[in-house]
């Protein structure tokens, strides 16, 4: 699984791989059970999906440690 | 971002502040405890706190997963880290938590092959791509992360690998909470709930804290404006005398969880009996290790892991921060014999840790107070 920031670069001091704080990411391409993504600052990512329902491009999910574990829901 | 940038609103974040002050009992002092690492961090960084009124007080949790690794279970870490054709992996924070003899990065500048990896996906594709080597996973997180890994194990698995192993130090968020709910020095209002542990266990688990211990709950967010509101929804169930689970965090948070993870996390862990957390003694059923099924791949068996108990240094108190008794600056070695840089224990280690969010985010504003 490659992403980017790379696992050394913390954003901000802030290591959300190692805590348990996941992060928003936007699906653009999906291959399987991989989905190629953009994080908030635009990085692309690769992140596996198959612990969440079906995903399409254009859809938010909430990534950690490169799997995603939910799919957000459009707000009311 | 859609579902960011909302919550980052300086206008409505100044508005819900406005509100807190509304719904606050101007006669009573109250204590707010985030369990999560990952908020503790927020509320630095977005300076939460300077929003707040003076008598409502945010007191941080257990939840940061580095920092409640006991130094024996670093000490097992670095001893398989050293065994012959190991290729160790770990996610970066773990590199400088000391155990009794160093820290993971000084077993790798003595020789070791310890490599920092973003996900535990990434340490399964190295062990596809060095057959020849002992790949092993050092696993920490709370139920945040455990699916990641439990993904990845049942992979190596299906596919057979035979080179890869897993040292698990998974932990879960229930029992030290009601170990700190027991504990007779702990004084707390209400808790800020963990966002993407609920994520993964629902809202389910917590409601005890509701119903046995009549404490308010409401599972967050963590942009600033997320964290402001669920403070406002503690205050008005506490200025209504509710005592309920609510759910911040909606955008996110099913009130099942994440079923399609529970399932595999249930297929691939069972409770270990017990488990020592740092600071706070051995808690029953509080981790994870690997179910019968998944033996091949537990690191523990494969290298006979010696499973050494070591106290913590004398010094630290990071057990007293991480139940929210004193506050990181009220700890005798604070930004003096334990900085980041230097960090005698685990708070100051991981920049989730209370101790270094406060070191990197909140001294300066508090040196103005003195001043």
């Amino acid at each position: 699984m490659t992403a980017v920031p790379t696992p050394s670069t913390c954003a901000e001091g802030h290591c959300i791989t190692c805590s348990d704080e996941g992060i928003e990411m936007e699906v653009v391409a999906t291959a399987g059970h991989v989905a190629h993504c953009l994080d908030p600052d635009g990085a692309a990512a690769e992140v596996d999906v198959a612990l969440v329902d079906a995903v399409a491009p254009g859809d938010t999910v909430l990534v950690h440690a490169g799997v995603a574990i939910a799919k957000l829901e459009a707000i009311a | 971002m859609r579902f960011v940038d909302e919550f980052r609103d300086g206008e409505l974040g100044r508005a819900v502040a406005a509100q807190i002050l509304g719904a606050v009992d101007p006669g009573r002092h109250h204590k707010v405890m985030e369990v999560c690492g990952g908020h503790t961090h927020s509320i630095y960084k977005y300076g939460i706190d300077d929003l707040l009124p003076a008598n409502v007080e945010l007191v941080h949790g257990p939840g940061c997963p580095v920092c409640v690794i006991p130094m024996g279970r670093v000490d097992d870490a670095i001893d398989v880290a050293h065994r012959p054709g190991v290729l160790f992996t770990c996610f970066g924070d773990m590199l400088r938590v000391p155990g009794s003899r160093g820290t993971l990065l000084d077993a790798k500048a003595a020789g070791a092959d310890v490599r920092i990896v973003y996900s535990p996906l990434d340490a399964l594709r190295l062990a596809r791509e060095n057959p020849d080597r002992e790949v092993v996973f050092l696993a920490i997180g709370f139920e945040t992360t455990a699916p990641s890994t439990a993904l990845t194990l049942s992979r190596a698995k299906a596919e057979g690998l035979t080179n890869f192993t897993c040292l698990c130090n998974h932990v879960t968020i229930v029992p030290p909470l009601r170990a700190l709910l027991d504990s007779p020095d702990l004084r707390l209002d209400g808790f800020i709930g963990p966002g993407h542990v609920a994520t993964v266990v629902g809202a389910r688990p917590f409601e005890f804290i509701a119903a046995g211990y009549r404490r308010p709950v409401v599972i967050a967010g963590f942009e600033p404006l997320d964290l402001l509101q669920a403070v406002l929804m503690i205050l008005r169930q506490l200025g209504e005398g509710r005592c309920t689970v609510e759910n911040q965090y909606t955008r996110v948070v099913p009130h099942e969880g994440n079923v399609k993870a529970l399932e595999i996390m249930a297929e691939v862990f069972e409770l270990r009996p017990h488990f020592e957390w740092r600071g706070l003694g051995f808690i029953s059923q509080s981790a994870l290790r690997l179910s019968n099924a998944y033996a091949d791949l537990d690191a523990e068996i494969r290298f006979e892991v010696p499973g050494v108990r070591v106290a913590d240094p004398k010094a630290c108190q990071c057990g007293e921060v991480l139940k929210g008794v004193i506050k990181p600056w009220e700890c005798k070695v604070f930004g003096t014999a334990c900085t980041p840089e230097h960090a005698i224990g685990t708070c100051m280690v991981s920049p989730e840790g209370a101790c270094a969010a406060y070191y990197n985010y909140g001294r300066f504003a508090r040196e103005r107070e003195v001043v």
